[in-house]
């Protein structure tokens, strides 16, 4: 039989791992240094034990502007979402802008996460003169534990005359409006009438919302 | 249409309709990856109804609402760990073992090492054992390099208990149950009381070890894995848990290396990390060459 014990995990540190960084220096300073390593793997274990400093959260956002490759930027966004705080919402929220889908959407996430800091400013995303944007702080309510959620949707179907932004809103509204709300869809579905998706969609919507 | 009603008391009817189920059922996949088909109706609706009992809510759609908005999530763990079978067995998923034994072993052996390093696997939560065992049994049963690869099996649980119980290797009768007659008699002692003592050479070729996948110094110190079986348990985590313990597993396994996950689970939804990888018995996730 060639099953054989494997050295346990206390002992580890007595063996001599191929290309370990672990001996690099661990203080806020070096780890910063090691985020401008050229070692992909280095710089990885630099920002996921920056997860422990909050004050790198300004430096590990700008890492992140830079598009940074798939493992590095997952290793970002983990570290930021355990470090969380205002600089880090604001961080995401600027990101929603970026012309990379990935980034947007480790930005969505990030924002999820965190639903009181999210919810302030769900209302100034949309109320944005970007459609996109708007649309983007639909996205975040879909899975927003936020019990003003169903109040924000109904706002977007009232006053956004964007067929896209509606069609979002609706979509959301399938799952968390209440019978009260149908009013307001049937209302959309009246001054929207020629829009075959969006009828289609607040029909789909009001029959959920019924629970037929 | 299909109704389910369930009386709480003679003043109390909770009822689920085809609308309702269909509302939580979409919500409960964005949520867990889980789908029930038409089929689970009838247990979904049980089991939801259970709950909007227990926390006294008047209807389904008040129930709906505190769930999807709860910020601690722990009406929805309640709901999964309800809607999910917790129990572990010698060969569970035993196609998952055949797609180790037939596929991704010969994969891994051929992509990035030869024959002279040991291959590691790292079964993550051992739980009592099962899972740590039936992999070792089914490489010396079912795949013919053995003879000549060392292979080094962690088998890692965050509950100290369980831990016991593996070093201990005893075993019910209905948890041994899917074994082949000659794998049992060949690997187990059947004791008096009916439980079967698995035979020393096994409980001595697997390393257990307390591992939480949460503490990033701890998880940071495993290394060097080829193959990762963390099975049914993410499904037990909240999003940025989940998160976290995809990269866990990234940092953890060599470059090449797999992941099997539980039939409900999909790395996809986790992490972008992983490409998926269909091998003809089984999807398993591998990490980038």
């Amino acid at each position: 039989m060639a099953i054989k014990q494997y050295i346990k995990v206390e002992d580890r540190e007595h063996l001599p791992l191929e290309h370990e960084s672990r001996n690099n220096r661990r203080n806020y300073s070096g780890l910063c240094e090691q985020l401008s390593s050229e070692e992909v793997t280095e710089r990885r274990w630099a920002i996921r034990d920056l997860s422990g400093y909050p004050e790198s959260a300004p430096d590990l956002l700008k890492l992140l502007e830079s598009n940074p490759c798939l493992a590095e930027r997952e290793a970002l966004f983990d570290s930021l979402q355990l470090i969380g705080g205002e600089t880090v919402i604001k961080g995401a929220l600027q990101l929603l802008h970026s012309e990379y889908a990935g980034l947007r959407n480790g930005a969505i996430e990030i924002l999820q996460s965190k639903p009181d800091m999210t919810g302030e400013h769900i209302e100034e995303l949309l109320t944005d003169s970007d459609s996109d944007i708007r649309i983007f702080a639909i996205d975040i309510l879909q899975k927003l534990p936020h019990e003003k959620t169903p109040e924000w949707l109904i706002g977007v179907i009232k006053y956004d005359k964007h067929i896209n932004v509606l069609a979002s809103a609706v979509d959301r509204l399938a799952e968390v409006g209440t019978k009260e709300m149908i009013p307001e869809l049937e209302g959309l579905k009246q001054k929207f009438n020629e829009e075959s998706y969006l009828c289609f969609a607040i029909d789909l919507a009001i029959t959920r919302i019924q629970g037929d | 249409m299909l109704q389910t009603a369930v009386q709480k008391n003679s003043q109390d009817i909770h009822e689920i309709t085809d609308g309702e189920f269909e509302l939580f059922r979409d919500f409960f996949y964005r949520k867990t990856g889980i789908k029930f088909e038409n089929s689970k109706h009838y247990f979904v609706d049980k089991r939801i109804v259970e709950r909007i009992n227990k926390t006294g809510k008047r209807d389904f759609r008040t129930y709906f609402t505190f769930v999807r908005f709860q910020k601690s999530g722990e009406e929805l763990q309640q709901l999964i760990n309800s809607m999910t079978v917790n129990e572990t067995y010698f060969y569970r998923e035993e196609y998952q073992f055949q797609c180790l034994t037939e596929s991704v072993l010969n994969e891994v052996v051929k992509n990035s090492r030869g024959v002279d390093k040991p291959l590691r696997i790292w079964s993550v939560p051992s739980s009592t054992g099962e899972e740590p065992y039936s992999i070792a049994i089914y490489l010396i049963e079912n795949w013919p390099m053995i003879d000549s690869i060392d292979v080094e099996i962690l088998a890692s649980d965050i509950d100290s208990k369980v831990l016991d119980k593996c070093n201990k290797g005893v075993y019910s009768e209905r948890s041994v149950q899917n074994l082949p007659k000659r794998v049992l008699k060949k690997y187990f002692t059947k004791k008096v009381d009916g439980s079967y003592q698995i035979c020393n050479d096994l409980r001595g070729a697997i390393t257990f070890s307390k591992v939480n996948l949460s503490d990033s110094v701890h998880s940071k110190k495993i290394r060097g894995i080829d193959i990762v079986f963390c099975r049914n348990l993410l499904i037990y985590f909240d999003d940025e848990s989940r998160r976290q313990a995809a990269e866990v597993f990234f940092d953890a396994l060599n470059p090449g290396g797999f992941i099997f996950l539980g039939h409900s689970e999909s790395m996809s939804r986790i992490s972008p990390l992983f490409k998926v990888k269909k091998f003809p018995r089984a999807i398993v996730y591998q990490k980038p060459m």
